[in-house]
């Protein structure tokens, strides 16, 4: 490492909370050298974001107790006046976020944010001229028409689009030091691959030092030359790339990398199973009208969510259903649990059409089907309590009350690694992974035969999520549950799955077995996000670059 | 966005229709007597209830009943039998009274609502938060009429500074019409001043935990123009909305202050004819009323398409 062009030297950073106070960054250091690719990973609350603010002292929270060195060449920037700061800020120290759409300020126009970030450190740009900038810089970033694109609003942009004019902006005043903070969590993986590919671009021609924060080993290896792991605060493993992810010291970094769901380490495929369908979905389509008009709305076109689509589940299955974010996974998950009515199609379950069907008669039916949701916070009422919440599905049915309700209630909470003891307790108490258990203890409480569930890790950190995956495993062993299993990460999915179906623009492009769909996909789009999932393992990251 | 604007105003004429079904409907179909009798008040007789039936319609059919009641009052036919005033006259004079005042107060209260939201904001948990928030509770928590008998004692009685009311129109002279309304325009800003500094703190302090803040810190901004540019103008959207609804209210007459004041504006109208128990022009200002803010609340959403683009997209959803 040469001269290290950012430096950081014991950074301690605490909170005080009722529960006193909370080591959020625990004697940090490190150095940046000019051009190189820092990543820092760690799991949520492990003290990364908090680090990566503190550098440009964005930690503001009253409460924060905030020691050590922050060294910009020779400049110290903790503890610097304000003044000061605002000039490393942006000028020598730009900032990408994790969700570009909550980081752009929506009511200014797109070039008008880049703009002002410009005239903030160069008042004498003129106008004209900042704009002449901010339309060179969207075209650099990949932004197509950036002479339209600069008068639009950050809704009316994708995903992908928003971030790249966050990249544009923090490009702006040419920085030494990129501080990306989860830049492609909340992207799509081929929106993800596109950026990735973009920042690994600008390292290189513009020698862009970069800090890279994130959770994910597969980015830190499509990116990195130097990693920290961190955990609780402290830095436990650091090193390059290549000691990091193949000679690992530190345990938790070794149960980290064991935890990661890799797409080309497929687990054994089971027999396919030969019984009759249980569910089974023929020509399913959902149409969303929009309308317009002046006085009186008329329909002049329509989302086509789900446009149809067929397919069919066998029991004690999983099925994989694979999409990116607006492929209609969703509304076709909701069609088929019968929560939404579809324009046309059907769908049987145990051979009997449910479309159509009666709220009333469709009861019996909706204790067989069950779902798990992708948000365990969202999803779970927080002025109820846990016993409360798992009971729910049981009272209604009118399958259990009173001490039968109860002690039915705690075997569940048995079954999915929670105690008994937990059931007066609220979900405030429980951490994300503790969360989504509850969440399956629900789904599970009325004995369902099938099991739809939309995300189920999606929110969780990666040594939980496999923990999740395989209690959903064993408790289809245990009990012969039926999975459709929805995701937008094929990793995941394939390690899941019997089956793979994947979903894109509302229509079925590819299903069959999981090894075929991913190892020889025939579709253009499966092919593409195969593509585009990083891979944990950076020589293999370099022999694809290479290629 | 021009689009947004006439859906909304068209909108807005189907409300006050509505809101015309409902005042005729009140005031002449539900009591359980001979509306031309009420209408008539206290001086009614025999000849005089007779020619209201005749000049109201109220032995026609109820919906040519509405056109004719809502053709006297705006063809300008309506008259108090009480007082023999023409009432749509006596409103269009009591107008530039009342919202004299209330413009006055608005500008008032709107600014230092907004100014003490704002410092309040900046400066959560200090010294000066909680002396704005002492300030903005008692303004709240004052009766006007309290609040107006303080004023006169002190500014008018002992000190003979102002004014104990009266109007003079702006138009004879405006020195003289600022100096009579001083007083009215400061017990009528203080309430508003209290809620609205206290709503524009709440909302800006939600507004600075968003990313987008966090980004315009980022990106180098000044703490003043990240305040201003990205919390304040983001916080303004219920402020926006109270005022239209407020606002909207007290065209419709300010009966309080008017009364202490001494302003005959249409407040003061609207009350005495309350007292008199005289319907025709009770009739026509609670239309009068209705229309400003069924108006302001339009104009509110317009003024959201202008504050949020995403609500101008939104337009043509759902």
């Amino acid at each position: 490492m040469g001269e290290a062009l950012l430096s950081v030297r014991d950074l301690c950073v605490s909170f005080l909370t009722e529960d006193g106070p909370v080591q959020a960054v625990d004697g940090v250091s490190f150095g940046l050298a000019p051009g190189e690719v820092l990543a820092i990973v760690g799991e949520s609350g492990s003290g990364k974001s908090v680090t990566a603010q503190t550098i440009v002292s964005l930690t503001r929270s009253p409460n924060a107790r905030i020691s050590g060195s922050v060294r910009l060449g020779e400049a110290e920037l903790l503890g610097a006046a304000e003044d000061e700061l605002r000039r490393v800020r942006g000028e020598r120290i730009a900032m990408v976020f994790q969700d570009p759409m909550t980081s752009f300020n929506p009511v200014y126009r797109i070039g008008a944010q880049i703009v002002e970030a410009i005239q903030a450190h160069r008042p004498e740009v003129e106008k004209r001229a900042a704009r002449e900038q901010t339309i060179e810089l969207l075209g650099a970033v990949g932004l197509p028409q950036p002479q339209r694109q600069v008068d639009r609003y950050p809704h009316e942009l994708s995903g992908g689009m928003r971030q790249r004019a966050m990249i544009a902006m923090a490009l702006a005043l040419e920085p030494q030091v990129l501080i990306a903070d989860e830049p492609t969590t909340a992207l799509d993986v081929t929106i993800q691959a596109q950026i990735l590919a973009l920042l690994r671009r600008l390292n290189r021609e513009r020698g862009l030092a970069t800090i890279m924060i994130t959770h994910d080993f597969g980015v830190v290896a499509e990116l990195a030359d130097r990693v920290l792991v961190m955990h609780e605060g402290k830095i436990v493993e650091r090193g390059d790339i290549d000691q990091v992810f193949y000679a690992p010291t530190d345990p938790y970094t070794r149960k980290l990398l064991g935890a990661v769901v890799r797409l080309d380490q497929a687990p054994p495929l089971r027999p396919p199973a030969a019984a009759a369908p249980l569910l089974e979905v023929t020509d399913l389509v959902k149409h969303f009208p929009v309308k317009r008009g002046l006085l009186i709305d008329r329909e002049v076109d329509r989302v086509r969510a789900v446009d149809g689509v067929s397919f069919s589940v066998a029991p004690g299955e999983t099925l994989g259903l694979v999409g990116e974010s607006g492929s209609g996974k969703s509304t076709l998950s909701r069609a088929m649990l019968g929560l939404l009515q579809p324009s046309s199609g059907s769908v049987r379950f145990e051979g009997r059409e449910i479309t159509g069907l009666s709220r009333r008669r469709m009861q019996p039916l909706r204790a067989q089907m069950q779902l798990i949701f992708q948000d365990p916070y969202a999803s779970l009422n927080p002025r109820k309590r846990i016993g409360q919440i798992v009971a729910e599905p049981l009272r209604i049915q009118g399958r259990a009350s009173g001490a039968g309700l109860r002690s039915q209630v705690g075997e569940l909470l048995e079954r999915v690694g929670l105690s008994p003891a937990h059931y007066n307790r609220y979900p405030h108490e429980f951490s994300g992974g503790q969360r989504q258990r509850i969440g399956i203890a629900r789904a599970l409480a009325l004995r369902p035969k099938l099991v739809v569930a939309d995300e189920p890790v999606s929110a969780l950190d990666v040594s939980i999520r496999a923990q999740i995956l395989d209690l959903l495993a064993e408790l289809q062993e245990e009990l012969g549950l039926t999975y459709i299993f929805i995701a937008h990460d094929i990793g995941v999915v394939r390690h899941v799955s019997d089956r793979i179906a994947v979903m894109h623009d509302g229509k079925l492009v590819e299903q069959g077995p999981a090894d075929q769909v991913c190892e020889r996909p025939s579709d253009p789009y499966t092919q593409a996000l195969l593509a585009a999932v990083p891979i944990p393992d950076p020589r293999e990251c370099r022999a694809r670059h290479d290629t | 966005m021009a689009r947004f604007a006439v859906r909304r105003l068209l909108g807005m004429a189907a409300v006050l229709f509505a809101v015309s079904v409902l005042v005729f409907v009140i005031f002449n179909v539900v009591p359980n007597a001979d509306p031309a009798r009420q209408l008539a008040g206290r001086s009614a007789n025999p000849q005089l209830v007779a020619s209201i039936t005749d000049e109201w319609g109220f032995d026609e059919p109820l919906p040519r009943q509405y056109l004719t009641m809502m053709g006297n009052i705006f063809s300008g036919k309506v008259v108090s039998y009480e007082t023999r005033e023409n009432v749509d006259e006596r409103i269009v004079e009591g107008i530039p009274e009342t919202f004299s005042l209330c413009i006055g107060a608005a500008v008032i209260w709107l600014f230092f609502g907004i100014l003490f939201g704002y410092l309040s904001a900046v400066r959560a948990g200090g010294w000066l938060d909680r002396a704005l928030t002492v300030v903005a509770v008692t303004g709240i928590s004052i009766p006007v009429f309290w609040l107006a008998a303080i004023l006169l004692n002190y500014l008018t009685y002992k000190l003979e500074l102002l004014p104990s009311g009266g109007y003079v129109p702006l138009s004879e002279n405006p020195l003289e019409w600022a100096r009579h309304l001083i007083l009215p325009w400061v017990t009528l800003a203080v309430v508003y001043v209290g809620f609205y500094s206290r709503v524009l703190r709440s909302s800006m302090l939600d507004a600075m935990d968003e990313d987008y803040v966090r980004t315009a810190r980022a990106k180098g901004l000044s703490e003043r123009r990240v305040m201003t540019r990205h919390v304040l103008r983001n916080s303004l959207v219920p402020i926006v909305t109270l005022f239209g609804l407020d606002f909207g209210a007290l065209l419709g007459g300010v009966i309080v202050v008017e009364g202490i004041f001494n302003i005959n504006g249409i407040g003061q109208y609207a009350y005495e004819s309350l007292l008199n128990l005289d319907l025709p022009p009770i009739m026509a200002i609670t239309l009068f009323g209705a229309f400003f803010i069924v108006l302001f609340n339009s104009l509110v959403d317009i003024a959201y398409a202008y504050l949020d683009p995403r609500v101008r997209l939104g337009e043509s959803a759902s």
